[in-house]
């Protein structure tokens, strides 16, 4: 098992200032505010689609077997229209992504911000232009 | 996929290439070859329409304006086959009978069609793609505009958008592709490319990869019947390009398309979308009763259209050019019509209700305790967006997503990024009778000065307003106001009459405004893992419900 690059799961104690991500779905109804959640953790599998897009990566869970976590992002539309790229993410680098943790308690997340191995910061959800909505 | 029950011959060029598929491995012998030669030679004459008899549009093209239909198989199966359970018999539309497969793609065909029933993306309702979207046995609507040509289709409400201009957006693939159009004397050729690999050419299997690149060519033969041709090139899977050809013939039966959105009757019939019988339609045969509390007063204030602000750009019959992409800035609409903070993930709004003054809903006070009992984690389930359906109206205006909107020869069509279209005749027709209920509703529109005035009805009442779960019924009939503040801005209304639901008539406003960029394709059911989760989060709510008793 490769598990020794592999960062720990650190829960975070403040509630971070979540983006403004439009859905098609109720965010606050899937994910829980109580729940804030920042894992460090390698890029296994990206599903770039509409309407939100996928993000997994493989952390060390706390008997230090990998476990796979799956984090939502704003759809493929969106992204393209920030500006992100299919290249920016690489298969295999390590990530480090904050948001909140679903209601259910699966291993399923919403993504606030992504942080590149180079230090580079992605936006995960959708631009808030001014009037509130896009 | 519901099969067709039109007995007619397709068109009687791919007829003359008729090779069922048991018989397929015969085109390898000599004799089949000579058939099968002979077919060609038939089909690869240039189609040539019969000369003046076309209709044309003001500037003078071959008008595809109309609800078209395939009276074929193709849909079962490209190639000629017999029936079996579930597949309606058909000749091939293959020009030479059969498709090159590689020898590899030829076995994964055989595989594709054995385990159909599961892994054909049409079984799940996916978007089937293009050209499968064209042959399916299901009336489309073709819209035509100097610059764009726009397809919706009675299937899902899907649509397709063929500019006439522009190039494709780099680097991002569509399950309906990129569509360009061009007319090539009295055929419009459209070239189709960034497609994914996911699509199936037909129930059968037959399939491509992302290199899939499509040249269709649509030619106008009298004035009801279209010649469609498509040239199919895929150097992954097939040996060489192939053709296929076949006829829409116009629909006259029905004045307007229909819905039929494949995932939410699927949904419906397992009970995973569950009826909520305050508020969809119960059928004609059920005699409603309107609430005592309802008062249909006008607004404090009369309607006036507002003030333009900046030049508007004009059709040369004078009528407002509302044509271009949209997004609305409705303020947070989608989380709450009225004012509100921002609520964990769920975004603030400045609220957009301006009748009555107060900016608040005018619930009835079941209505105002349901919409309590919508807005929790357990019931973000069952809102249809979250299931990708159709948002209905007024929500499809201010979903959000980039919207398109059309004004061919007497029409408005707005298409919807997330899929959705509607469609609003302005030739004064009457509604469809009452007891036909849809997702998007009748719409019929009508020009007051600059303003274009849209009256819907025959809503089903499955729709929600937003999110948060705010309320309409069947009994809903909206009124919307789109008046050109400039070049660049809509000022949009919409005045709702809901006697279930509310005490009073109410008006939102806001504006929508241009975009620079195209409007691209959301794909919501094909990648809707959330539906998953919040059905997890709504199942443990009831678990514990149960155990609480």
């Amino acid at each position: 098992m490769r598990a020794h690059w592999l960062a720990g799961i650190v829960f975070v104690t403040a509630v971070a200032a979540a983006p403004s991500v439009t859905a098609h779905h109720s965010f606050s109804a899937e994910f829980d505010a109580n729940k804030p959640l920042k894992l460090k953790g390698k890029l296994t599998e990206v599903k770039w689609v509409n309407p939100h897009s996928w993000i997994y990566i493989e952390v060390a869970g706390k008997d230090g077997k990998p476990e796979k976590w799956a984090w939502e992002t704003a759809g493929i539309n969106n992204l393209y229209r920030q500006g992100w790229k299919k290249t920016d993410l690489v298969l295999g680098t390590v990530l480090v992504i904050d948001g909140f943790q679903a209601r259910s308690g699966a291993r399923v997340a919403n993504a606030s911000t992504i942080t590149l191995e180079n230090g580079k910061r992605l936006f995960a959800g959708s631009p808030a232009p001014s009037g509130g909505q896009k | 996929m519901i099969g067709g029950g039109h007995p007619s011959p397709a068109a009687r060029c791919p007829h003359s290439t008729m090779v069922p598929s048991v018989y397929r491995h015969l085109a390898r012998t000599v004799a089949a070859i000579v058939v099968l030669a002979a077919g060609v030679t038939a089909c690869s004459r240039a189609p040539a329409a019969t000369g003046a008899s076309i209709p044309r549009t003001a500037d003078g093209k071959p008008n595809l304006q109309g609800i078209w239909q395939v009276r074929n198989r193709a849909s079962y199966d490209l190639e000629g086959h017999v029936a079996s359970r579930g597949m309606l018999a058909g000749t091939t539309v293959v020009q030479g009978g059969a498709i090159p497969y590689q020898p590899w793609a030829a076995e994964k065909r055989i595989a594709n069609a054995a385990s159909r029933q599961t892994a054909d993306p049409v079984a799940g309702c996916h978007l089937p793609g293009v050209p499968r979207i064209m042959y399916m046995d299901f009336p489309f609507q073709i819209f035509q505009t100097p610059e764009h040509i726009a397809m919706t289709f009675e299937w899902s409400l899907v649509h397709r958008r063929i500019a006439m201009n522009g190039a494709p957006a780099d680097g991002i693939d569509f399950w309906m592709g990129d569509s360009r159009g061009r007319w090539d004397g009295d055929t419009l050729v459209v070239d189709v490319t960034h497609h994914n690999d996911k699509t199936w050419f037909d129930m059968a299997g037959n399939f491509h990869s992302e290199a899939l690149q499509l040249v269709e060519r649509y030619t106008l033969m009298d004035a009801d019947t279209i010649n469609y041709e498509v040239t199919v090139t895929d150097p992954k899977v097939f040996t060489r390009p192939w053709t296929m050809a076949m006829r829409f013939h116009r629909v006259t039966e029905e004045p307007r398309l229909l819905e039929y959105q494949c995932h939410s009757e699927d949904e419906e019939a397992s009970g995973a979308f569950e009826r909520d019988p305050r508020t969809w339609y119960p059928g004609p045969s059920v005699a409603v009763t309107l609430p005592p509390q309802w008062k249909d007063e006008a607004p404090a204030t009369p309607w006036k259209a507002p003030a333009p602000r900046g030049t508007i750009k004009r059709l040369p019959d004078g009528k407002p050019d509302l044509q271009g992409f949209f997004l609305s800035d409705a303020g947070g609409a989608n989380y709450g019509l009225g004012k509100h903070e921002r609520d964990f993930l769920t975004p603030e709004g400045r609220g957009v209700i301006v009748d009555p003054p107060d900016g608040l809903l005018p619930l009835q006070e079941w209505a105002k305790a349901e919409t309590v009992a919508r807005n929790t984690p357990e019931r973000g389930y069952d809102d249809p967006t979250a299931h990708c359906f159709v948002p209905g109206v007024p929500r499809s205006m201010y979903v959000p997503g980039y919207m398109q909107i059309l004004q061919p020869p007497g029409y408005v069509v707005t298409l919807h990024e997330r899929m959705a279209w509607r469609i609003v005749p302005l030739d004064g027709r009457a509604h469809l009778p009452d007891g036909m209920r849809l997702w998007q509703g009748d719409s019929t529109g009508r020009w007051e000065g600059d303003t274009l005035v849209i009256e819907t009805t025959n809503l089903n009442g499955k729709a929600w307003l937003n999110e948060v779960g705010e309320i309409v019924s069947h009994a809903e009939r909206v009124v919307e106001r789109l008046t050109p503040l400039d070049a660049d801005t809509i000022q949009y209304e919409a005045t709702v009459r809901d006697p279930l639901v509310y005490t009073r008539p109410w008006t939102i406003a806001f504006p929508i405004k241009r975009q620079k960029d195209e409007m691209l394709e959301v794909a919501c059911l094909e990648g809707n893992d959330d539906l998953q989760h919040l059905k997890e989060i709504r199942d443990q709510a009831r678990a514990k419900k149960r155990r609480g008793r």
